[in-house]
C-alpha cells in the first residue's frame, strides 16, 4: 500500500517556542487516520501548519512524494489538499449556495465543471439543496459543520484534513458526520482527522495517532487501539512503542 | 523657531500619553489644540483674566472636554473606531471656532492677544523670556509625565491600553482610569494652546490645520511610542526636518510659494509612511524592559497574517 | 422642501461610490482610509488633464481615467500600506492620512489653488413639477445609479465579488478554500480606484475642482459607510442616501455651515451605540 501524506521531523509555533516539536506521521492511500491527544498536545496546531495557516519552521510535509511544506494555502488546495477547520468554518455572510459556489470556484483554480452540485454531494448532503438560499450563518452548528463539508469536497481532494468534524455536534449529527466520511473515504478519498470523540472516530478508522506535548507517542492500527482496556494510559505513557508502529505501518 | 518646536514637544508628549501609554488615538489632537487657544485668548480678551489664570482655564476647558469624550465614548472599545469619533470631535470644534463669528470673529481671527509678563518685558528680550518659558514647561510636562507613568496609575494605565476587558476583571475602575487619562492629555492640549496664544498673539482657524497631527503623529513615533523623552526628542526631530524643508526654496529656484508649500506638506507625508514602515518603534524605547507586541515588525518569521491577508 | 431633499439625494447619490469603496476596503483590508478624498481629487484632476488641457470629451476622459486609477491605486497600496499589512488598523489609519497629505498637495503642486472645472456645455436647468434640477445632477443621478447597479452584479454573481465578500468574511478560511488573497486585494484596490474617479468626477461636475475638494467629503462619506454598517455594500448605498438628504433637509432648521455637523454626530452616535451600523456585522478584532 502506498503513501499519500507524510510528515516529518515537523516544528512549529506561534510565539517564542515551539508547539510542534518535531511530528512524523504518515497517511496510507485511502485510509482514515484519526489524530487523539490530551488538549495542548498540539493537534490543532498540527492540522493548521498541514493547512498551511502557520508557517513550518522545521521538517518536511509530503503530499504523494512531493514537498508541499512551502506552499501558501491555496496552491496546497490545488495540490489536492482539502481542509475543513473546526469552528469558523463557512462563510457567514454568505448563503449556503455562494459558499458552494465559491469553494468550486477557487478550489479547482477555475478548471471546475458541470454543476455546483454534483450528484455526488447531493447524495452525501440530501439536506443541502432546501437550503440554498439561505445564509451560512442563519444555520445551526449541524448544518454548518455539513455545509463546512460539502464544501471541503466540492472538488475531490487526494487529502481531507478534518479538524474535529464532531465537536459541538448532537449526537444525530455526529453519527451522520461519521457516516459520511466514510462514504466519501470509500470513493478514494484518504482522510486525517482529529478528534476529541476518540471512540466514535477510531471505530471507522484504519490507523490512529496519539499526540501529546507536541509530538507522536504512538501509532497503531485503529482496532488494537479500541481494543486497549485504558484509553486513559495513552495519554501519559511514552512511545516506546510507537515508531516501531510507524515503520510497520508504511512498509505494509 | 525652538518656541514653536516646544508647542510641538507637548502636544505630542499629550497624544504619547493618550496613545503611546493609554491607548486611545485622539486624531481629533487639531480641534483640542485649537480650542485650547481660544479658550485661553477669549479669557483674556473677554474675561479680563490675566495670561496666568486664563491658561490655568484653558487646561481646564480642554481637560473637561476630553474627559467629557472619553466618558460618552466609553463604549467604544475598538481603537480605530475611537480614532473616527475623536476626529469628528476634532472637527466640530474647528467648525464651530469658524463660524461662531459673535464669540471667535470666525475666519478673521483674535488679535492683539496679551501674553505673560508682556509689560514687564521688552520686546527684544521676550522672545527669550518665552523660550525660556516653554522649554521649562515642556520639562514640567516630561517630569509629570514621568511620575504619572510609574505611579500605581500608571500601570493602571497600562493595563487598560493592553487589554481593557482583563484590567476591568482585575478590578480596576476602567471608565474612570479611560477618563483621566484623556483629561489629563487634555490639559496638556490646553497648555500648548495658550502657548500658541501667547506667542503669536493672533490665532486663526487656519493655523489648526490637520496637518497639526500628522506632525504630532511623527513625533510622537519617531520617539517611540510611550516614551516621553523620546516624543520630546522627536517634536524637535520632526520640526527641524520642517524648518530645514523651509530653504528647500533657496535650492529649487522656479517654484511659486503655493507649490514650496505643498511640497512640504508632501515631505512630510511621506516621511510619516517611511517611518511607519521603517522605524514603527522609533529610536528610543518605552522606560521598563519592552516585551515584544504583537505586530513587531522585528519578528524573524512573521506568522501567516489570519487577521489581514497579505 | 421637495427642492432640498432632491438636493440631499443627488448629494447622497455621489457619497455613494466612495462610500461604498470605503466599505469594500474596511472589509478586506480591515482599516478606514483616510486618503480616500484626496484620491478622488487626483483622479478628478487627472480627467481635466484630459478634459480641459486636451480637449477630450467628459465621458471618455473619466472612463480612461478611472481604468488608469484603478491601478495607480494598486500601485499605491503597494508601496504604502502593503508594508504595514499586519500592523493594526491605527497604524494603517495613520499611514492613509500620511498618504491623503501626498496626494492632496501633488494636486496643489501640479495645479494651484485656484478654483477650476470641467469643460462641459453649459445647460439649462429644468423644472420637474416644483423641483430644479440642472443637468450636472441629473448626469450625476444617472452614472451613479448605473454605477452601483454595476457593482451589485459584480458583488453577487461574479466570482471576483463573492470572493471579496469571502475574504472580507472570514480571510483565513477564504486562503483555505484556495482564493488567492493577494490578487482579491488588487482586485479590491482597483474596484476602489475605479468607484473614486467616477465619483471625484461627479463632485468636480457639482461644485468647482479644487484641491481641498476631495478631502471635504471624507467625513460625510465616512458617516455613510459607518450609519449603513462598515463592510455592507448595500449599507454603503443606504447610508449615503440617508446622509444626504438628513443633511440638506437639516439646513432647513441649522445654519448651513454646520451642514457638516450632521455627520459628525451620526458617525458619533453610531459608533457609541451601535456600531455595526444598520446592515453590518460585528467584528472581533484582535
Amino acid at each position: 500500500m502506498s503513501e499519500v501524506f507524510r510528515v516529518e521531523g515537523l516544528h512549529a509555533g506561534y510565539g517564542a517556542g515551539d508547539i510542534l516539536k518535531g511530528v512524523d506521521l504518515c497517511v496510507a492511500t485511502g485510509s482514515i487516520v484519526t489524530i487523539i491527544g490530551p488538549n495542548g498536545s498540539g493537534k490543532s496546531t498540527l492540522v493548521k501548519t498541514l493547512a498551511g495557516l502557520l508557517r513550518a519552521r522545521q521538517g518536511e510535509i509530503l503530499l504523494k512524494g512531493a514537498s508541499i511544506r512551502d506552499y501558501t494555502p491555496p496552491r496546497r488546495v490545488h495540490a489536492g489538499i482539502s481542509y475543513v477547520p473546526q469552528e469558523y468554518n463557512v462563510f457567514r455572510n454568505l448563503t449556503v449556495l455562494e459558499n458552494l459556489k465559491i469553494a468550486r470556484e477557487f478550489m479547482s483554480g477555475g478548471r471546475a465543471k458541470g454543476p455546483v452540485v454534483s450528484d455526488e454531494l447531493v447524495a452525501l448532503f440530501p439536506e443541502l439543496p432546501s437550503r440554498f438560499k439561505a445564509l451560512a450563518g442563519n444555520l445551526s452548528g449541524g448544518q454548518r459543520q455539513m455545509l463546512a463539508f460539502a464544501c471541503a469536497l466540492t472538488v475531490k481532494p487526494e487529502l481531507l484534513i478534518m479538524d474535529e468534524p464532531s465537536a459541538g455536534l448532537s449526537p444525530k449529527y455526529m453519527s451522520d458526520i461519521f457516516d459520511c466520511i466514510k462514504k466519501v473515504n470509500d470513493t478514494g478519498v484518504s482522510v486525517l482527522m482529529v478528534e476529541q470523540n476518540a471512540i466514535e472516530a477510531l471505530r471507522i478508522s484504519d490507523q490512529c495517532i496519539v499526540m501529546a506535548t507536541g509530538r507522536v507517542r504512538l501509532c497503531s492500527d485503529a482496532a488494537s487501539v479500541l481494543d486497549m482496556p485504558d484509553l486513559q494510559t495513552l495519554y501519559l505513557g511514552d512511545a516506546a512503542s510507537g515508531h516501531e508502529s510507524l515503520n510497520r505501518a508504511s512498509a505494509a | 523657531m525652538s518656541t514653536v518646536v516646544c508647542f510641538s514637544a507637548i502636544l505630542a508628549l499629550a497624544l504619547n500619553f493618550q496613545w503611546g501609554l493609554g491607548g486611545m488615538v485622539n486624531f481629533g489632537l487639531a480641534g483640542f489644540y485649537a480650542l485650547g487657544a481660544y479658550s485661553c485668548a477669549l479669557l483674556m480678551l473677554k474675561g479680563g483674566f490675566n495670561t496666568f489664570f486664563a491658561a490655568l482655564g484653558a487646561m481646564g476647558i480642554v481637560a473637561l472636554v476630553c474627559g467629557l469624550v472619553a466618558l460618552v465614548t466609553l463604549r467604544v472599545t475598538e481603537e480605530d473606531y475611537f480614532a473616527i469619533v475623536t476626529l469628528g470631535v476634532g472637527e466640530m470644534l474647528r467648525l464651530v471656532a469658524l463660524n461662531e463669528d459673535w464669540l471667535t470673529k470666525g475666519a478673521l481671527g483674535l488679535t492683539g492677544i496679551p501674553r505673560p509678563l508682556g509689560e514687564l518685558i521688552p520686546p527684544p528680550v521676550y522672545l527669550y523670556f518665552m523660550l525660556a518659558l516653554s522649554v521649562v514647561l515642556v520639562a514640567a510636562c516630561v517630569w509629570v509625565l514621568g511620575r504619572l507613568s510609574r505611579s500605581p496609575f500608571g500601570r493602571v494605565v497600562r493595563a487598560v491600553r493592553e487589554d481593557d476587558v482583563v484590567a476591568a476583571t482585575l478590578g480596576k475602575n476602567v471608565l474612570w482610569a479611560r477618563v483621566r487619562i484623556f483629561a489629563i492629555g487634555g490639559a496638556l492640549i490646553g497648555l500648548a494652546g495658550s502657548l500658541h496664544a501667547f506667542y503669536f498673539q493672533y490665532i486663526d482657524p487656519t493655523q489648526f490645520s490637520t496637518i497639526v497631527i500628522a506632525y504630532a503623529f511623527m513625533a510622537v513615533i519617531a520617539g517611540g511610542r510611550g516614551a516621553h523623552v523620546g516624543a520630546v526628542a522627536g517634536a524637535a526631530a520632526v520640526m527641524l526636518l520642517l524648518e530645514g524643508s523651509r530653504f528647500a526654496k533657496e535650492l529649487v529656484p522656479g517654484l511659486e510659494s503655493d507649490q514650496l508649500a505643498a511640497v512640504r506638506i508632501i515631505i512630510i507625508g511621506i516621511g510619516l509612511i517611511m517611518l511607519l514602515i521603517y522605524r514603527p518603534h522609533g529610536f528610543m524605547r518605552e522606560y521598563r524592559l519592552q516585551v515584544p507586541l504583537k505586530h513587531s515588525p522585528g519578528q524573524a518569521r512573521p506568522q501567516p497574517p489570519k487577521e489581514a491577508p497579505t | 422642501m421637495l427642492q432640498t431633499a432632491f438636493n440631499g439625494l443627488v448629494t447622497g447619490i455621489i457619497i455613494a461610490l466612495p462610500a461604498l469603496a470605503i466599505t469594500l476596503l474596511f472589509g478586506v483590508l480591515k482599516f478606514p482610509n483616510f486618503a480616500v478624498g484626496s484620491m478622488m481629487t487626483v483622479a478628478a484632476y487627472m480627467v481635466y488633464a484630459l478634459n480641459v488641457q486636451l480637449g477630450w470629451p467628459l465621458l471618455p476622459a473619466t472612463a480612461v481615467v478611472a481604468v488608469a486609477f484603478g491601478f495607480i491605486c494598486i500601485a499605491l497600496d503597494y508601496v504604502t500600506f502593503r508594508p504595514l499589512r499586519d500592523r493594526g488598523g491605527i497604524t494603517l489609519m495613520v499611514a492613509s492620512l500620511g498618504l491623503g497629505f501626498v496626494l492632496e498637495n501633488v494636486a496643489r503642486f501640479a495645479y494651484g489653488n485656484a478654483a477650476r472645472s470641467f469643460a462641459i456645455e453649459l445647460a439649462r436647468p429644468f423644472r420637474f413639477f416644483d423641483i430644479r434640477m440642472n443637468r450636472e445632477q441629473m448626469t450625476a443621478m444617472v452614472v451613479a445609479t448605473i454605477a452601483m447597479a454595476l457593482m451589485y452584479v459584480l458583488l453577487t454573481r461574479m466570482p471576483v465579488g463573492r470572493a471579496m465578500r469571502a475574504v472580507a468574511d472570514n480571510p483565513s478560511l477564504a486562503l483555505v478554500r484556495g482564493i488567492d488573497s493577494a490578487s482579491i486585494i488588487r482586485w479590491t484596490w482597483f474596484i476602489t480606484g475605479v468607484l473614486l474617479a467616477v465619483g471625484g468626477v461627479l463632485i468636480g461636475m457639482d461644485r468647482a475642482l479644487e484641491p481641498p475638494m476631495g478631502t471635504s467629503y471624507v467625513i460625510a462619506v465616512f458617516s455613510a459607510a459607518i450609519l449603513g454598517g462598515l463592510g455592507s455594500p448595500l449599507g454603503a448605498f443606504v447610508g449615503a442616501l440617508l446622509i444626504g438628504l438628513v443633511s440638506e433637509l437639516a439646513t432647513l432648521v441649522i445654519p448651513p455651515n454646520y451642514r457638516i455637523g450632521i455627520p459628525l454626530c451620526v458617525i458619533a452616535l453610531v459608533l457609541i451605540f451601535r456600531p455595526q451600523g444598520i446592515f453590518g456585522q460585528m467584528y472581533i478584532r484582535r
